[in-house]
């Protein structure tokens, strides 16, 4: 109960936030350089009044600040414009869209995840020996190298020597199979979007991965050291206990936040590999509508990651609260 | 006393390798504890304390490791070293493995109360939940049972609303309450020794007095044998039977406690019942002891004293003294690492006094007495400066 109130108190202190959001994508989107109506009419012979006529059909003859308050209301009753390159809703567009991008950042996330936390355990565990040497040097080239690079060298290596892996497209799992051609029954299309899935999360995934492994043994290592690790020894436990409970337990706290925090990262690396490996998500209907100035797109991306980013940092809260018992729910006891 | 103590520690050296040196955290200390007893070890910050009573558990962490000396505990040897054939020091054939100590003699036979209430409970587990785990552990007990044994340990050391409690996170506990806790923690484990590494340093000098109470009662209670660690003579003189004073690395005294604070035998152990705060005295100034503990790395020369002591003589220098009988007291022997007493025969009376001792005439232990009795001592030494 306690913590449902604790949600809905950070939820409406989002709202400020999202308010914020909206006034400067929409002051950057329509202040930037380039208008989107001659981009339209780039090419073609116009007159003056087919100009002023599209201007009154999208309403950017008003002033402003009019603007705002009707793509607010607008925003508040799910639409979010239409899209000047498509001609058709910005919402519809990005809903189209954000599966294949959430599966990958998801995906990247999960592999992160699985493949740091048990390496920054041992490295921990067997701090300034060998492990923790190659650990090191994996992390560190692992957060220096871009994600398109290493998207590259993986097709490289792994689609075009050696034939492995697919180096482009994505199968979308929750699809029906006939949407595909060639691909019978569900077990076929999960493997298939196993395989295309596979090099972009572990593009994504290598940052996410290599900041949380440092992280994680950090933690550990501090964790290891304190008087409530002494405490157990003292009493007997097992060195595997010590390690995997009563380490382990108390040092996943900042990982949470590095997860919520490193959203928008994992989104805008999201950008870059979705260009790699040809990948039809928001990264691509977002770069597309930045070099096309459809600046109605612009704003509903952006405030849908904004929306996305803040969320993450309010799940980010709320499971701290749940995971750590010393967090009180903004109020004193 | 004939028959074998509880714990026998002999002759105990645990080292720090660090890039600084090699520090001689405990330097070849020796002392017992017998059943049903509390044994004090005393020192300021620094003198080998801590480590010497981490070593009995084999607890020590790296970069530190025990590289000599043997401990005994009912009359098994739970660490103990041997040269090998080819010259290294290795773990003898008798002494017990690392995973005998742990299941065998951690918690079911010797339990710790640590010095910090605040950090050493986990912060993200229930109290009861620690407690049940230990109880579990090293009693054997399973489920319901652990958590009633639990229950009935928390209530034992006097929590209020066990029931209610032993849900509750450290965080919800105060600092006297989480003490408890550890206390309850140290006797649910039926241990026959319980090494009690300064817990009441971190409280409040009220809540010092009710852990004190506690432990007093429940030692009476339960027959537990004690090593009560503590900077603290005060707290010494109040439960402890018999007193082991360290300093650097060293036993520097050793006696009932009695004797200990009426026949003081070693300098050091004055100067530190000199610089307790007297409620029945009125000075104007504490005694402190003069400088500080000078590093393990490099200890002085002869006694490891001697640079603060205000009997120091040139002799000091050069003789290292190991703690040796010097008195009687009802049958228990009182020893002192001090060359001043007549059992070391290196001609102290005829060595020149070191610059900077303080006391400069014949029996340095007449004038300790002296001073002892003198109504304000502070003034001695305002005169010498005037």
């Amino acid at each position: 109960m306690k913590l449902l109130k604790y949600t809905i108190y950070r939820l409406a202190q989002a709202v400020p936030v999202l308010i914020g959001i909206s006034i400067i994508t929409f002051l950057l989107a329509n202040l930037g350089p380039g208008d989107p109506v001659s981009l339209m009419l780039q090419g073609q012979e116009h007159s003056e009044e087919l100009v002023r006529a599209i201007e009154r059909r999208y309403g950017l003859d008003r002033p402003l600040h009019e603007r705002y308050v009707t793509y607010m209301v607008g925003l508040l009753q799910g639409d979010l414009g239409q899209s000047i390159y498509y001609e058709r809703p910005v919402a519809g567009l990005i809903l189209d869209r954000a599966g294949p991008t959430l599966l990958l950042v998801v995906s990247a996330y999960a592999f992160a995840l699985a493949t740091a936390i048990p390496l920054g355990v041992v490295a921990a565990d067997r701090r300034n020996e060998p492990t923790d040497h190659v650990s090191r040097i994996a992390a560190l080239v692992g957060v220096s190298t871009p994600s398109f690079w290493i998207g590259i060298v993986l097709i490289l290596v792994f689609a075009v020597k050696l034939g492995w892996l697919p180096s482009s497209g994505l199968y979308y799992p929750w699809r029906p199979p006939s949407a595909y051609r060639g691909i019978d029954g569900h077990l076929e299309l999960y493997y298939q979007s196993a395989r295309h899935l596979l090099l972009p999360m572990i593009a994504l995934g290598t940052l996410q991965m290599a900041t949380i492994m440092r992280v994680e043994r950090t933690q550990m290592i501090e964790s290891l050291q304190g008087e409530y690790v002494k405490l157990a020894r003292a009493y007997g436990v097992p060195e595997r206990t010590v390690l995997r409970k009563h380490a382990f337990q108390v040092a996943q706290l900042p990982i949470i936040t590095i997860v919520g925090l490193n959203l928008s990262t994992a989104i805008g690396g999201a950008v870059l590999v979705e260009t790699v490996f040809n990948i039809n998500g928001m990264g691509q209907l977002f770069v597309g509508a930045i070099q096309r100035n459809d600046y109605q797109l612009v704003m509903g991306v952006t405030m849908m990651l904004g929306v996305l980013f803040v969320v993450g940092v309010i799940i980010t809260d709320i499971s701290y609260a749940y995971v750590d018992p010393r967090v009180t729910y903004g109020e004193r006891e | 006393m004939s028959s074998e103590p509880l714990l026998r520690v002999e002759n105990l050296k645990t080292q720090f390798f660090t890039e600084a040196g090699t520090v001689r955290a405990v330097d070849g200390i020796s002392f017992e504890v017998r059943e049903g007893e509390i044994v004090g070890l005393v020192g300021e910050s620094g003198a080998g304390k801590s480590v010497a009573s981490m070593s009995i558990m084999g607890l020590v962490e790296a970069p530190g490791e025990i590289v000599g000396g043997e401990i005994t505990y009912k009359g098994e040897t739970i660490f103990g070293l041997e040269e090998g054939p080819d010259g290294e020091l290795r773990k003898r054939d008798d002494a017990l493995s690392d995973e005998e100590i742990r299941t065998r003699i951690r918690g079911n036979e010797i339990a710790v109360i640590f010095q910090d209430p605040m950090e050493s409970l986990n912060p993200v587990f229930t109290v009861g939940g620690q407690l049940r785990e230990f109880i579990e552990l090293n009693r054997g007990l399973e489920g319901e049972e652990a958590r009633a044994a639990a229950i009935d340990m928390l209530r034992e050391v006097g929590i209020p609303d066990p029931e209610e409690r032993y849900e509750e996170y450290p965080h919800q506990f105060s600092g006297g309450m989480r003490q408890r806790v550890l206390i309850a923690m140290a006797l649910a484990c039926e241990p026959s020794l319980i090494i009690a590494d300064e817990p009441t340093t971190a409280l409040d000098v009220t809540v010092e007095g009710q852990i004190l109470e506690l432990v007093d009662d429940l030692q009476s209670k339960y027959g537990t044998s004690f090593v009560w660690v503590t900077h603290d003579l005060g707290v010494v003189a109040e439960i402890c039977d018999r007193v082991n004073v360290m300093y650097l690395g060293e036993i520097v005294e050793q006696a009932p406690v009695d004797e200990l604070f009426y026949e003081t035998k070693h300098p050091y152990t004055d100067a530190l019942l000199d610089s307790i705060p007297r409620p029945d005295r009125t000075v104007t100034e504490l005694e402190a002891i003069e400088g500080v503990m000078p590093e393990a790395i490099e200890p002085p020369s002869g006694c490891r004293f001697h640079p603060r002591c205000p009997d120091a003589r040139e002799v000091c220098k050069r003789v290292h003294p190991e703690p040796t009988v010097i008195a009687d007291a009802d049958g228990e022997p009182h020893r002192a690492a001090c060359v001043k007493h007549d059992a070391f025969d290196v001609d102290y009376e005829g060595s020149p006094p070191l610059a900077g001792a303080t006391r400069e005439t014949g029996d340095g232990m007449a004038e300790g007495t002296a001073s002892e009795l003198a109504p304000n001592p502070a003034d001695d030494g305002g005169e010498d400066r005037e």
